[in-house]
Formats: C-alpha cells, sequence, structure tokens
C-alpha cells in the first residue's frame, strides 16, 4: 500500500523532468537579466522588471490562457512553430515546462539579480585590468561569486515548478503521461471515489521531494561558504 | 614613457592633463578629490576620456581621433587599487595566478616562484584573502598585477588603507619593485613622505588641473603649490648627510637629531614642520634648543590665515609665526635670522635615493 504503483511513478517522474528542464530553461534568461536589471541603467528599466515580474502577481489561470493564446495551435507564435518546425507546445510535456518556467521565472530572476546586486562590481573591473575580456571577467567573478543566489533562485524555481497547477492545466490540460505532474494526479485522485490512497502516496511524495531540494540546496550552499 | 593628454568632464570640475612621464617612477600628489583616482581609471581602460590620447611608449592605449580605445584587458597596465581588491572567492595563489594564466607565454616576464619570494607570500599562497592582514592584502595584489608583466604599474593609494607601522614594512616592497624588476610606476598618493622614499619626480594635481610637474624639490616652494603642500601636513624636507648616529650634517651646518641606526655617510631626508620652526634675530645663549640654522628671510606670506616665513637656509624652509611676532621681530624680506630647532622636533625620513 505505501510503495507508489508503476503510473504513480510516471507522475513523479513526469513531475521530476518538468521541474528540472523549467530550471535549465530559465536559468540563462534570469542571468541574463538579472544581470541586466542590477548592472545596466536604462530607459524602460521599470517596465522591463514589470514585465518580468508580472507571472507573479496574475493568477496563473491567466498566465496559461495567454500562453495559449500565445501557442496554441491558432495561435501566432504556435503556428510558426508548427508550420516551420512541426512542434507542438500546447498539450504537450513541453507546455508543461514552459508554463512552470514562465510561473516560476520571477523568483529565480529575483534571486539572481538580488545576488548579482550583491557582489562588488569594482571586482570585475579589477578582474579587466589583469586580462580577462568581459565575459571572462563575469563568469570566474560575479557570477561565481553569485552562485549561492543563483542556486537559491533555482531551487525556488523548482519548487515552484512541482506546485504549478492552474497555469499547466490552463495550457496544457491533464493528459495521464504527457503533462499530468504531481499536483495535476493529485487532484484527479481526489476526485475519483476510490483515489485516496494513491492521492496520499503522492502527497508524500511530494513532501519527501519538496525537503530533500531544501535540504540539497542547503547544502550546497553550505559548501560553497567553505 | 607614459604621455598624457586627457580631456574629461567630471560632476565637480574638468580633468585636463597633459604630461609626459619619462621617470621610471612618478608620483602623483593631490589632495583627496582632486581628479586623481579618475586619471588612473583613464589610463587602465576603466573609464573612457571625452578627447585626447594616451600612449606608452610607442602603443596608443587611447586616441579620439583615430577611433583607438584599447579595452582594459588589451591595456597591461597594473592597476593596484586602494582597497586591494582581492577575489574573496579565491586563495592567494589562485588570485597571484589570475592575470597571468590569461597571459601568452611569450609575454611572461616573471616566474610567479620569483615574486612570491619577492613578496614574502609563501606561507599565505593556500589561504583565502578574508584570513590575510591588510598589509598582506596589499602585498597580494601587488603581486598579482605584477604578475600580468604590466608596461606600467599603477597605484591608487595602496598604502593609504594602512596603519604607519605597515606602511613602513610595505615601502621596501615597492622599493624592491622600484630597482629590481624595472616596471614604470605611477604612484598616487596625498603623502609627501610615502612619495619621497620611491621618487623625487612629482605631478601636482588639483581640482583635475595639473599645478606643476618635476622634481620636488624645486617645485616645492611655488607659491601655487605650498599652501596645498601646506594644507596635507606638509613638512620642510632637507637632504642631510649622517655624520654620527645622533648628528646630521646640511650645508656645513650642524644637526642634532634625534638617535638613528643610519650609518655614516648615509644620504637621508629630515622632515621638519613649519611650526616647529622657532625665528631669533641673534644666535641665543643659555638656551637648551641645540639647533640653530642661518639664512636669509626670502619672502612673508599668508595663506589659509597662516603666516609663513621663508628662509634661505641652502634650500627653502618655511616657518610658521605668529603676526604679532613678524611686527615685534620687524621681520623684513633680506633679513637675516636664525631658525631655532629642538632635536625631537625632527623627523627622520627615508634615504635619498
Amino acid at each position: 500500500m505505501i510503495f507508489p504503483t508503476p503510473e504513480e511513478y510516471t507522475v513523479l517522474f513526469l513531475s521530476l523532468k518538468v521541474g528540472l528542464l523549467c530550471v535549465v530553461v530559465s536559468l540563462p534568461f534570469a542571468v541574463l537579466l538579472g544581470w541586466v536589471l542590477a548592472r545596466k541603467n536604462f530607459r524602460g528599466k521599470l517596465i522591463l522588471d514589470g514585465l518580468c515580474h508580472l507571472p507573479l502577481v496574475l493568477p496563473p489561470v491567466v498566465v496559461g490562457y495567454l500562453l495559449l493564446l500565445l501557442l496554441g495551435r491558432r495561435g501566432f507564435l504556435g503556428q510558426i512553430l508548427s508550420d516551420w518546425f512541426g512542434m507542438q507546445i500546447a498539450f504537450t510535456w513541453r507546455g508543461a515546462v514552459l508554463a512552470a518556467a514562465v510561473v516560476g521565472f520571477p523568483l529565480m530572476l529575483r534571486a539572481v539579480r538580488l545576488a548579482i546586486e550583491s557582489v562588488d562590481p569594482r571586482l570585475e573591473r579589477a578582474a579587466r585590468t589583469l586580462g580577462a575580456n568581459p565575459l571572462r571577467a563575469f563568469f570566474s567573478i560575479t557570477l561565481r561569486l553569485a552562485t549561492p543566489g543563483v542556486l537559491v533562485g533555482s531551487l525556488l524555481a523548482f519548487a515552484r515548478s512541482l506546485g504549478e497547477f492552474g497555469a499547466t492545466i490552463t495550457f496544457v490540460s491533464n493528459i495521464a503521461g504527457e503533462t499530468r505532474t504531481l499536483p495535476l494526479a493529485i487532484f484527479t485522485y481526489i476526485n475519483q471515489p476510490d483515489g485516496e490512497a494513491a492521492a496520499a502516496r503522492l502527497v508524500l511524495l511530494s513532501i519527501i521531494l519538496s525537503l530533500g531540494a531544501l535540504i540539497a540546496s542547503e547544502a550546497i550552499a553550505r559548501k560553497m561558504k567553505n | 614613457m607614459l604621455t598624457l593628454c586627457v580631456h574629461r568632464q567630471l560632476a565637480e570640475f574638468t580633468l585636463e592633463i597633459d604630461v609626459t612621464c619619462a621617470y621610471p617612477v612618478t608620483a602623483i600628489f593631490g589632495p583627496s578629490g582632486c581628479g586623481k583616482t579618475t586619471l588612473l581609471n583613464l589610463i587602465s581602460g576603466l573609464m573612457r576620456p571625452d578627447s585626447g590620447q594616451i600612449s606608452i611608449d610607442d602603443t596608443i592605449l587611447f586616441h579620439a581621433e583615430k577611433g583607438i580605445d584599447l579595452p582594459p584587458e588589451k591595456r597591461r597596465i597594473g592597476h593596484v587599487f586602494q582597497d586591494d581588491l582581492l577575489f574573496p572567492h579565491l586563495t592567494v595563489r589562485q588570485n597571484l595566478l589570475y592575470g597571468y594564466q590569461f597571459l601568452a607565454p611569450s609575454k611572461r616576464k616573471f616566474h610567479p616562484d620569483a615574486i612570491i619570494d619577492l613578496l614574502e607570500l609563501n606561507t599565505l599562497l593556500d589561504r583565502l584573502p578574508n584570513l590575510l592582514s591588510g598589509g598582506e592584502r596589499q602585498r597580494v595584489a601587488l603581486g598579482r598585477a605584477i604578475l600580468t608583466s604590466p608596461r606600467l604599474l599603477i597605484m591608487d593609494e595602496p598604502l593609504t588603507a594602512l596603519d604607519q607601522e605597515l606602511k613602513d614594512r610595505i615601502m621596501p616592497y615597492l622599493r624592491h619593485i622600484r630597482t629590481d624588476l624595472g616596471i614604470p610606476m605611477l604612484y598616487v598618493s596625498h603623502a609627501i613622505g610615502e612619495i619621497l622614499q620611491l621618487t623625487g619626480q612629482v605631478i601636482v594635481l588639483n581640482r583635475g588641473q595639473v599645478l606643476a610637474h618635476g622634481d620636488f624639490f624645486s617645485i616645492a616652494h611655488q607659491p601655487k603649490i605650498l599652501p596645498l603642500l601646506e594644507t596635507h601636513g606638509f613638512e620642510n624636507v632637507l637632504p642631510v648627510e649622517v655624520i654620527a648616529s645622533n648628528r646630521v650634517q646640511y650645508n656645513n651646518q650642524i644637526l642634532h637629531i634625534p638617535p638613528c641606526d643610519r650609518r655614516s655617510g648615509t644620504h637621508i631626508f629630515i622632515g621638519i614642520r613649519a611650526n616647529d620652526i622657532i625665528l631669533s634675530r641673534q644666535r641665543p645663549a643659555g638656551l637648551s634648543i641645540r639647533n640653530a640654522l642661518s639664512g636669509r628671510i626670502l619672502d612673508i606670506v599668508e595663506t589659509h590665515g597662516r603666516r609663513l616665513v621663508y628662509i634661505d637656509v641652502g634650500k627653502r624652509l618655511a616657518a610658521e609665526v605668529t603676526p604679532e611676532a613678524i611686527e615685534e621681530l620687524a621681520l623684513k624680506i633680506g633679513d637675516s635670522v636664525i631658525c631655532l630647532i629642538k632635536t625631537h622636533a625632527i623627523r627622520i625620513g627615508p634615504d635619498v635615493s
């Protein structure tokens, strides 16, 4: 009774896949935008900042619906992707990754930006005078010193993706084996007359997963400090 | 040889510099906020001049008209900052080798081991910067810059953050770099005592303008320079020859100094503050003061509410005297006076190099 069924394992692995890919996809953008927002001053910075934070305050269902409008079969981008590359985003696991990434992005960006802001910009300038080109100086000094913050941001985005419900179900629906992640599966099981045991097992898995991620990130952060 | 001809608008004033530094070590002296740090940033490429040009020997680093602006990493200027700016996540060894690793092997002029020995960093190599003392950090910063085999080493008040004892301990390393490594240096400081231990060639900067440029002793007494030196605790500096452990000779006049360990025959600088000099019409009798230099009054000026009497004793000495005393003694330009100096008012300075 305690051990999950193969079906539930599928749910677990899908959730892990979506969570990890969501972090991998968001990270480059979060670092780039985090750096821009931390170090650059330009017109429209406030608007860019606002846009980046929008998914944090919008109801997830709205985010999912907007994604559907943009990337659905009739959507502007969805059509291009489908016609040119034969790629389908809506109603696939890729769409689940995208939904989780969009919703989790503000959390990651915020952590990365704060981490970069806390690094003395003069260190990077010192690196330049020592012969490092701008990219090298950024990666070997600023990003390296901001790594604990980047990890925290990644963890937040990962945790947020594990809990993502509204945007996912709106954008990619609740398709078993394709887009049914942990929250969607739990929601499905508790709506079934005999699904309570399965729901309980998945709840337990969620707790273990979230706790494991927290402990892992704390351990990494501690190791970085020493 | 560093050729500078730069113009840059700053918040408070315009930086306008047009000088050539031909000597191995040139010092830039000026009060805080005079544009020294900006000037160094322009040289190392961290800031951009509005117009002008910067070149070292025959390499052009910046040329506004020709559109040349080498990025900092291509300039090969060793920049030592006031705060050492060591990379906190790297060990001393990794900090030292940070710039060295970017350098093509053919361009590496110094071996890391040699620099580590020179700066006595052997025991610190595996430590992180936060476990180092201020003096140790500054030595690592120095080594890190030297190991990039720079065309020029520019130092922005590298000793300001350190206490006097540490300053005295770092100075010999700087002299080693000057003498043994043959890297030209531009040394920024607002402490004349520090500068004179390295070089006599000084550029005096104030509010973005070069007030004077040349040998310190020939420019120090210019009317527009001296007030600047005065307000920054300038002392009269005299080059003298040690003739005994407590006596020096200056222009055939003997001065008593506090006991020092310099060997006879050594040429050193001594420092005397302007307000430690007493003027007298005649050579006094029955006074405990041992030192009396005779000279002739060159000028009497008032700066910043203080009366300064300049006396030619071979070099010019500045003595601070109250207006009442000037009146009572009826001091005039051309008069002969005796400068009285207490033995313990004399500060022993560095060797004349």
